[in-house]
């Protein structure tokens, strides 16, 4: 149960938590008024931290409060997160360590900076710009949400339910933006390697206790649907993950995060490690099938409005399963487990915000650039809280996947703008753009342009993840159009132009 | 003594993209594990099965990762 011993133990470890993210501003000190020291830790983290930073962009309120959350109320379709944990890391090995290379060689910060000078494009790198900025934005509301959900679970009882999930909005809202504004990614990597080391304690115990509590068995005998996967979804269940493991590595926050590496070897050795977080994530997508076995907090969670009870299930099952103070330790994790990589997120925007839009139109001073970076990602936080309101709570996980319709876009123009031949910055652009377009529509299609709860639609091949589609119009748009313009160029060579090999 | 090490950087490639494309297949064939036995410890196999091939997964990529470096290391 929460009580005041759990408020003392959430408090101190708060108290902690802080200051580790004002340390982080000493530790190996920089310049924190440059953008290179406040947003890519000086690049020099080793496989250790990058371990821990990286893991951190993934192990979010996604993990904790979205995937468990949609699997109670939806069914197993949302188990899709394991084996998209498992493939996005194949991706990560093969493309990451190539654009780390070209980042460190040329400067780059941003895959706009690099798309920038691979086609020549200011208008490609500042519409990727854009994408990856909006992205970022629903995924940034589902950490607000999953800090919302814990001081829901903490202030129940305080007041109705109304008010005590006002509060709780802007409370986790305040902490975000304060926490961001003076720590910076050195602080982000400290604060991550704490979060995750209180997450994993609170994965297992959980588990544990569950095992002990509630036959896991059971769980399955009252909830038969929850046996195996409907075959009519297995469709829908593969276009969900290849796209989530697609997207993960096309978001801002993971090209930043990956930029923060010593070398390519740490880049590499630490991506291959961080399936194993993984095993975590599947605990926790499966405590929203184990809470059917465990009476009391099944009954808690249904002590709330539909539209959010899916967020309390694993607030629900701590509160139910373990000791007060535990409580207190579990809670402090997911709280920060939201709070750590929405700092990433939004740091990751302002960068682009800055280097790549602003940038082009009027030159700025390394410090102004970091004084507007901050402003920046202020100003995104508060655009983030309206997707927290576009989507009932319970179906959070699809503020995720919007997210990753939408970046899933900028896709051909950064991984074939790593290859030897250059496809047509046009196509590219064209491409993209339908892309966003059809995603968007699809979207509102499959909601009935009413509020978001999910992101499948019917095809001929049965219920499919809209990124599928979306992302299959843009690269069909793309080669087509990169095809004409190469069959044109050739019968007409412009004087001077330089040859397609790059 | 230059081509045989060409070949054996060529092989580590391969076999390190082999490595990394083994865990899409196996997750890609819904049909071979959706379905509910053998259980194990009252978990159905579709989720065992799967949560198996994440630990397996990081350990083919620690290998792909180590068989690629080594490939790096000579080349620099």
């Amino acid at each position: 149960m929460w009580d005041s011993v759990s408020w003392v133990v959430f408090l101190t470890l708060f108290a902690v938590f802080s200051a580790l993210g004002f340390l982080g501003v000493l530790w190996r000190r920089g310049d924190m008024r440059t953008l290179q020291e406040w947003a890519l830790a000086g690049r020099r983290l080793g496989t250790w931290l990058m371990f821990f930073l990286v893991g951190a962009d993934l192990y979010t309120a996604y993990t904790f409060i979205a995937v468990p959350s949609s699997m109670f109320a939806t069914g197993d379709i949302f188990f899709y997160a394991v084996p998209y944990v498992a493939i996005t890391f194949s991706i990560a090995l093969l493309a990451m360590p190539r654009i780390w290379r070209i980042s460190r060689e040329k400067g780059y910060i941003t895959a706009s900076d690099l798309i920038r000078d691979r086609f020549n494009s200011r208008s490609l790198a500042i519409l990727v710009a854009i994408v990856g900025i909006v992205a970022e934005l629903p995924y940034i509301a589902l950490q607000i949400v999953g800090m919302q959900a814990v001081l829901v679970a903490m202030l129940q009882g305080v007041s109705d339910y109304t008010t005590v999930s006002e509060v709780a909005l802007i409370v986790a809202f305040l902490i975000l933006a304060a926490f961001t504004w003076t720590s910076g990614l050195r602080g982000a990597t400290l604060t991550a390697v704490l979060k995750d080391a209180l997450i994993f304690v609170t994965v297992i115990a959980v588990i544990v206790a569950v095992a002990t509590a509630g036959d896991v068995g059971r769980a399955f005998t009252l909830e038969p649907k929850y046996v195996t996967l409907p075959p009519t979804l297995e469709n829908a269940y593969w276009s969900l993950f290849v796209m989530s493991a697609l997207a993960l590595y096309l978001y801002p926050h993971a090209i930043n995060g990956i930029q923060g590496a010593t070398d390519v070897k740490t880049l590499r050795r630490s991506t291959a490690l961080l399936p194993l977080y993984g095993v975590g994530l599947a605990g926790l997508a499966l405590f929203g099938v184990f809470i059917y076995a465990v009476p009391n907090a099944l009954k808690y969670v249904h002590s709330f409005p539909a539209t959010s009870q899916g967020t309390q299930v694993v607030p629900g099952l701590i509160l139910f399963t373990l000791p007060d103070w535990f409580a207190g330790i579990a809670f402090l994790g997911i709280f920060i487990g939201g709070l750590v990589p929405a700092t990433i997120m939004a740091m990751s925007q302002a960068n682009l915000l800055t280097r790549n839009i602003i940038k082009e139109a009027r030159p700025l001073t390394p410090h102004g650039e970091t004084q507007l970076a901050k402003w920046a990602s202020v100003v995104f936080k508060f655009l983030a809280l309206g997707f927290v309101f576009a989507v009932p709570s319970t179906y959070a996980i699809q503020l995720q996947l919007f997210g990753g319709i939408l970046i899933l876009q900028i896709l051909p123009s950064l991984f074939f703008g790593l290859f030897r031949y250059r496809l047509d910055k046009y196509s590219l652009m064209v491409g993209l753009l339908a892309g966003v377009a059809s995603g968007l529509y699809l979207m509102e299609y499959a909601n009935k342009f009413s509020i978001w709860k999910t992101t499948l639609y019917t095809t001929p091949f049965g219920l499919l993840y809209i990124g599928v589609t979306a992302l299959s119009i843009n690269v069909a748009i793309v080669l087509v159009g990169s095809l004409v313009a190469w069959a044109v160029t050739r019968r007409t060579p412009a004087p001077g132009s330089e040859p397609v090999a790059g | 003594m230059r081509a045989t090490h060409t070949q054996t950087m060529k092989l580590r490639m391969v076999v390190a993209g082999i490595l990394l494309v083994i865990p899409l297949v196996v997750f890609l064939d819904i049909p071979s594990y959706n379905r509910e036995t053998p259980e194990l410890a009252g978990l159905p196999f579709f989720y065992w099965w799967q949560i198996l091939w994440l630990a397996l997964s990081a350990g083919l990529f620690v290998v792909a990762a180590i068989l690629i470096d080594w490939n790096g290391q000579r080349e620099a």
